[in-house]
């Protein structure tokens, strides 16, 4: 029932803040890996608050449906939105690399296998499950994606950033698509 | 730093070719689910595809110190599993033993082919675990620090509660010998058996072994078979060398003799088998090996003992196997380590 009432939001959302995020490639791992081609250029970001939330909806172009992952060499489609774990003062935003010692964030995960997550990372190779999940719902038509995610408030201005995988071009940990930090309207 | 480190040497020219090392291992550990398609343990033809396929050209390991990872192996290459439909042919009749599918590649698909030299058939059976590498590539590519390295005994494990299934470890593995669990998300490999050997037993496959050709023990054990093998008698490599990750599984290359018609001859000057094939797994150490091996038989054919040989006939389980006590184990003192690496 939640799940269908995240979608009748979108049905007659008279949305709050609509932005086009460009998104970039993390560069290869290894010096041997060929950059990855940017076969996703943008994610569109709705923004919404909703009975004391934030209704977050993600929006991409993705030309293959992953969902399913067949081993081993297949993986999924994902997103996440990271935001700060503490306020943040000034320009001084928090290590797009999951943060940083002493700006640590706070991941909202969803892959299209195994569903959502909450995740706290305080820096590169440091990213733990809390064990926590939160409403969200994926959908995928027309060669797009669009999830949902329900978001605890977020005060204006607050700072977040989205990451999107793409499990066609083998994006798994760090290996992603992912926005400069954008603060809200 | 690790304190000692468990190995293991095989000896090729021994091998039967039974798979039953591979039976045991996958009855006792790769039995649950996604894991139909793992081997642990395998035994492969050489010279021959692999399990899985072409692993050994794909790459893995360091170079230059650095990681150079391969692309992840395919389900296809790994072979598909499969059943036979022996219901229909016991209860229908008329009908061939068959698998139930139409089958590509399995991991024992070019079972006995080998290669030709001069017109005549030549294979070997190369029976493969996860070497438990002094320098782990699988450890240093893991973003999760999920690989580890056991301090008191040197075996390789993964944190199953760490791992995330990102498969970086078996980008990074030269030999391939890390396998994902579709089901659970995560990757899984040989454990080395270290459950049986903290109670005083050597592993499965070793166990199981009716070629007796499996010697386990501590590497920096002077008394160990392994250790007299690997850094006294130095007849024993690893596959190889040039992957840069110090492998602890050891062989015994394939030691024929001369081909027919040539008594008297040198292994070297006239092999059954292409010599730059043993050199493209074991490195160009393997000529030295070969060169001791043949000594010592010209010695034991003149009368004289060799330990060696001896030691590589193994009879009794106390010959081939040293484990320690768990409690023993972490009683020797530095002093009494030997060094883990080769001169």
């Amino acid at each position: 029932m939640r799940h269908i009432a995240l979608f009748l939001i979108f049905a007659s959302w008279a949305t709050a803040e609509t932005v086009d995020l460009p998104l970039y490639r993390t560069p290869p791992l290894y010096s041997t890996d060929r950059p990855a081609a940017l076969e996703i250029p943008s994610v569109r970001l709705d923004i919404q608050p909703v009975d004391g939330k934030t209704v977050v909806k993600l929006e991409w172009l993705d030309r293959s449906r992953d969902a399913e992952a067949p081993a081993p060499d297949g993986f999924v489609d994902a997103c996440a939105v990271m935001l700060p774990a503490g306020p943040v003062t000034g320009d001084v935003f928090p290590s797009l690399q999951m943060g940083d010692a002493d700006h640590p964030v706070i991941i909202y995960y969803y892959d299209m296998k195994r569903g959502a997550a909450v995740m706290e990372a305080s820096g590169r190779a440091t990213t733990r499950r809390t064990g926590k999940t939160f409403t969200a719902q994926a959908a995928y038509a027309g060669q797009k994606w669009q999830v949902t995610l329900e978001l605890p408030a977020l005060p204006a201005g607050t700072p977040l950033s989205v990451a999107i995988w793409n499990g066609a071009q083998q994006d798994r940990d760090g290996r992603k698509y992912f926005s400069l930090w954008h603060r809200t309207r | 730093m690790f304190q000692h480190q468990y190995a293991m040497v095989l000896d090729l020219n021994k091998c039967l070719g039974c798979q039953t090392c591979t039976m045991a291992c996958k009855k006792l550990w790769t039995d649950g689910d996604g894991m139909d398609y793992m081997y642990w343990n395998n035994v492969e033809t050489r010279p021959g595809q692999g399990y899985p396929r072409k692993w050994d050209q794909i790459g893995g390991g360091f170079e230059n110190g650095k990681l150079r990872p391969s692309e992840i192996p395919s389900r296809e290459d790994y072979g598909q599993p499969f059943q036979y439909n022996y219901e229909e042919r016991m209860f229908q009749g008329g009908l061939q033993v068959m698998p139930h599918e139409p089958v590509e590649n399995t991991p024992n698909w070019d079972e006995d082919v080998g290669a030709l030299m001069l017109g005549e058939n030549y294979y070997f059976y190369l029976p493969r675990l996860c070497n438990h590498c002094t320098n782990p590539a699988c450890l240093a590519a893991c973003p999760r620090n999920a690989i580890y390295k056991r301090e008191e005994d040197g075996i390789v494990l993964i944190d199953q509660e760490r791992c995330e299934g990102y498969r970086y470890c078996m980008r990074a593995c030269p030999y391939k010998k890390i396998y994902f669990n579709e089901l659970l998300g995560k990757a899984q490999k040989c454990i080395f058996c270290y459950p049986r050997l903290e109670k005083g037993e050597v592993n499965a496959c070793a166990r199981q072994c009716p070629g007796r050709l499996r010697f386990v023990g501590l590497l920096d054990d002077p008394g160990s078979a392994v250790h007299k093998l690997v850094h006294v008698y130095k007849v024993a490599l690893g596959l190889f060398p040039e992957k840069g990750t110090e492998p602890n599984v050891f062989y015994v290359p394939p030691f024929n003799p001369p081909r027919r018609g040539n008594y008297g001859k040198s292994i070297l000057d006239d092999p059954r088998m292409p010599l730059d094939y043993l050199v493209y797994l074991f490195g160009e150490q393997v000529t030295d090996v070969i060169r001791r091996l043949e000594a010592e038989l010209k010695k034991a054919q003149d009368g004289a003992p060799s330990e060696v040989l001896q030691l590589l006939i193994g009879r009794d389980e106390e010959v081939r196997y040293q484990i320690p006590k768990r409690e023993s184990l972490v009683q020797i003192t530095n002093a009494q380590i030997q060094p883990l690496r080769r001169a």
